[in-house]
């Protein structure tokens, strides 16, 4: 080792330094004791690479704990070279193989800079593994360094085999603890066995004693059970004896239990004729187990004290214990049970016989018979209803009656069916038409009703009907003919009219002959009488105008009209026809004067034919007036309405009055109390007036005059639908 | 209240007495044209328009003969026909009606009547009616 003293006070620096080293690296063990020998390793290369100032320092040594390879690189900060253990382990192998020059150091080209590397060996021949540094220093490794590093081998030497020793001595202690708690386990198990076995062996005693008591109990609860039945519990052992026989069985049979306790059973309930039957079971059943009776609910007579046979319900079980069979019976008397199914049966019998008489009456009923449900489907028909729609009983159940009732019936039934399921009414007459099956329409007079439900049957429909076509023709034929009779009369009152006619039109005829005749023999006489012709003449033509006249009159009168109702305001009309007379009044002297009704409900009438009426009123009155001088000429129209909604107009003069008589009299067609009247304006409104419903009449009135009335409903009947103009009820007025 | 016109005084130019005839009629056309035409046949003539009005008046007894309607107001023709027999007035009665009633016409010739006449009726049908009604029987 020659060394060469530069400079001392850097040598002692050195010195120095390294002695701080030293402390260093022999203070590490207390650093890393403890810890794993990786850890140890790093703490040990990490501590050199800072005290030597190496590259790098590179361990490969042999875990001494797990015996797995370690091979730790540690390259300085300041190193810029990328070294590779491989880099290392390729220098190494250049010198290491066999030259016995270990301790000297190697210069290696790394990366284009040459590095001195140097192998430490731990353990005596490096069986621990080794250390490899480099460094760039060229007098590397000089004398402290090779110190600090022979110091840092043993030091780490010594480390990883305390490290070992720790390693093992922490594996034989997990090795006592594990088999500690292995141990521990299997007695704690085997005493958890033990408690087990205990608590099983308390449990059974315990059982037992439970069991005694439950017995104890059983036994209790089957004498009350055995006491307070209400059926007759009778036991018998193998032999047929009585072993139990309760106070239910005490009381029925009459038997006192004491008393027969072990008797033979066949001695005390069983009836005589039974007892053959009764030994000859027992024996079978003895011999071979065989059984008709056990465990089956059966029917039988029993035997009482007294000598009476009741009948009893019997159920016999085995009772289920060991040794020779043992058996319990269960009676009840049945007696009570037997009346009431006998009540019952004939009850039954009685309602069948009820439903047949009630089926019998519904079948052969001589009318129609159907009920329905509520929605009207058919339930049941009889064969009169069957026959009368030309339809099966089956057929009829797949229909509703509304559809088989014709088109035109069908708004009115469905109006009544509905009234009837509100509760509006009990039940309904109804003349409706049906369609048969085969098309042909049937008109029949229902009387249906509700026939309210039970808790069987919910509430249903009836309807009794009967066939009224005949009558329905008959009628219609009946309509026929009066039609015609009316057509008859009214030609006959044409008849009547024409001679009215004549007679109309010949007063003035006769006038205009009489004067055209006189005029004729005025102008031939010598001297003609002119002044008397022209006179004559002068009649004639008046008398032609008068003729004119009643032809005009009598088409207004009688010229046919038909009925065209509306709706109208009597008043209204009333004012409006007296306004176009007003003229004709004045010139009358006539004073008319209103009462009109305030409240007046509105009518429906043909509002032309009552202004005729009205018209034809007020003009007979001013004519019945025309004579009279002495009194004022009042003329009075009124309208009221009374409680039945009828409408009334009355007109009323101050005229020359009417007889009783003439009261009546002047409705007739032709009777005139007018010089120049027809007759017939009264007659053609009472026709007008009765065409609506309404009368026409005359009162004499308590001062002078009389008064014209008539009355008539504010919607007659058939009116009803007069809102649709467009279907008028048509009405001939027929004089 | 009769008022009995006396159209034309019963005397006549040469003193003798024209026949006074009674017309009762309804109808004003009637009243007016009858008695001009009457007195062109030489009778005098008297009119009524109702049936009271001729029976209330002073004409029952001179009256030749009389011309009566049927239809009329109150008393009818018939009616008053009956009440100048049940009277005792034998006056001739020619009926004239506006009606063709061929059972009134044969009823009332049973009833006593001397003529018939229908409206409209002709000069001559008239003159020769009151011509055989006026004849003695």
């Amino acid at each position: 080792m020659n060394t060469q003293v530069e400079d001392p006070a850097q040598e002692v620096k050195r010195l120095q330094r390294c002695i701080s080293d030293l402390v260093g690296l022999l203070a590490l063990p207390a650093v890393w004791s403890g810890n794993e020998p990786s850890r140890i390793v790093q703490i040990l290369l990490d501590a050199l690479l800072r005290m030597l100032n190496l590259d790098f320092i590179w361990a490969r040594l042999r875990d001494p704990v797990d015996a797995g390879l370690l091979e730790i690189l540690r390259v300085s900060d300041s190193c810029r070279l990328r070294i590779t253990t491989q880099d290392i382990s390729e220098a190494l192998n250049t010198r290491l193989v066999g030259d016995g020059q270990e301790s000297l150091p190697i210069r290696h080209r790394f990366g284009g800079e040459d590095i001195s590397i140097f192998p430490v060996l731990l353990g005596v021949h490096g069986e621990s593994g080794m250390i490899v540094v480099g460094c760039g220093r060229l007098d590397f490794p000089g004398q402290t360094d090779s110190l600090l590093l022979t110091v840092a081998a043993n030091q780490a030497s010594i480390g990883l085999q305390e490290a070992r020793l720790l390693a093992e001595q922490k594996r034989i202690t997990y090795e006592l603890d594990r088999r500690v708690a292995e141990r521990t386990a299997e007695l704690a198990a085997a005493n958890e066995e033990l408690r087990k076995e205990i608590a099983e062996r308390k449990l059974t005693e315990e059982r037992l004693r439970h069991g005694e008591q439950e017995l104890k109990r059983s036994e209790v609860h089957k004498a009350a059970i055995l006491d307070s039945s209400p059926d007759c519990v009778v036991a018998i052992d193998h032999e047929g004896r009585i072993t139990e026989f309760n106070p239910a069985a005490e009381q029925t049979f009459g038997h006192r239990r004491s008393e027969v306790l072990g008797k033979p059973l066949a001695d005390v309930i069983i009836p005589p004729s039974l007892l053959e039957k009764h030994r000859t079971g027992f024996a079978r059943y003895l011999a071979s187990g065989d059984s008709r009776v056990l465990g089956r609910r059966l029917e039988m007579t029993a035997l009482c004290i007294d000598g009476r046979e009741i009948p009893v319900e019997l159920t016999i079980t085995r009772i289920p214990q060991e040794g020779p069979p043992a058996f319990t019976g269960h009676l009840r008397d049945i007696t009570e049970r037997k009346k009431s199914e006998d009540a019952l049966r004939a009850a039954h019998a009685q309602v069948l016989r009820s439903e047949e008489r009630w089926r019998s009456v519904f079948e052969n009923s001589a009318v129609g018979v159907a009920l329905t449900d509520l929605d009207g489907r058919f339930i049941a028909t009889n064969l009169v209803y069957q026959r009368m729609l030309g339809y099966t009983e089956d057929e009829l159940q797949q229909l509703t009656f509304l559809d088989i009732t014709h088109e035109e019936s069908v708004e009115d039934s469905r109006t009544l069916i509905g009234e009837l399921l509100d509760g509006h009414r009990q039940q309904f007459q109804i003349e409706k038409q049906y369609r048969r099956k085969d098309g042909q329409p049937v008109w029949v007079r229902n009387n249906v009703s509700v026939v309210p439900g039970t808790e069987r049957v919910p509430r249903f429909l009836m309807a009794i009907s009967e066939d009224v076509t005949q009558g329905k023709l008959s009628e219609e034929a009946l309509a026929r003919a009066r039609s015609e009779l009316a057509k008859v009369a009214r030609i006959t009152s044409l008849g009547v009219l024409t001679a009215s006619i004549a007679h109309e039109i010949n007063q003035p005829l006769s006038g205009i002959i009489t004067n055209a005749s006189t005029c004729l023999r005025m102008l031939s006489a010598d001297p003609p009488n002119i002044d008397g012709a022209l006179e004559t003449v002068r009649r004639t033509i008046r008398d032609g105008n008068r003729a004119s006249d009643v032809i005009t009159r009598l088409r207004t009168l009688y010229s046919k009209k038909e009925l065209s109702p509306e709706w109208m305001d009597l008043n209204e009309a009333a004012r409006e026809v007296t306004a176009l007379s007003l003229s004709e009044l004045q010139r009358s002297n006539v004073l008319l004067r209103y009462q009109f009704a305030e409240d007046l409900p509105p009518l429906v009438a043909d509002r032309i034919q009552l202004q005729q009426v009205i018209l034809n009123l007020v003009r007979n009155a001013v004519d019945a007036m025309s004579a009279i001088g002495d009194r004022p000429r009042e003329l009075l129209i009124r309208t009221d309405c009374d409680a039945e909604n009828q409408v009334q107009l009355s007109v009323k003069d101050t005229g020359m009055g009417l007889s009783p008589q003439a009261a009546e009299k002047i409705f007739e067609a032709f009777y005139t109390t007018k010089t120049d009247g027809m007759g017939i304006g009264l007659s053609i409104s009472r026709s007008i007036i009765e065409a609506h419903q309404g009368r026409l009449w005359a009162i004499a009135n308590d001062g002078p005059g009389s008064t014209f009335l008539f009355a008539i409903p504010c919607v007659p009947e058939g009116f009803a639908d007069t809102e649709t103009p467009a279907n008028p009820t048509v009405r001939r007025i027929d004089s | 209240m009769s008022h009995c016109f006396v159209m034309e005084s019963p005397k006549r130019r040469d003193g003798n007495e024209r026949p006074l005839l009674s017309v009762v009629d309804d109808d004003e056309s009637i009243r007016e044209s009858l008695p001009d035409l009457l007195r062109e046949f030489g009778f005098a003539s008297r009119v009524f328009s109702s049936a009271e009005e001729f029976l209330t008046s002073d004409c029952l007894v001179e009256t030749s003969c009389l011309i009566l309607d049927i239809a009329m107001p109150g008393m009818s023709g018939p009616e008053l026909h009956q009440e100048l027999k049940r009277r005792g007035h034998e006056i001739p009665v020619v009926f004239i009606t506006g009606q063709r009633d061929e059972s009134l016409r044969v009823r009332l010739g049973k009833q006593g009547a001397a003529g018939f006449l229908l409206k409209p009726f002709s000069d001559a049908a008239l003159l020769a009616a009151i011509k055989t009604a006026m004849e003695p029987s």
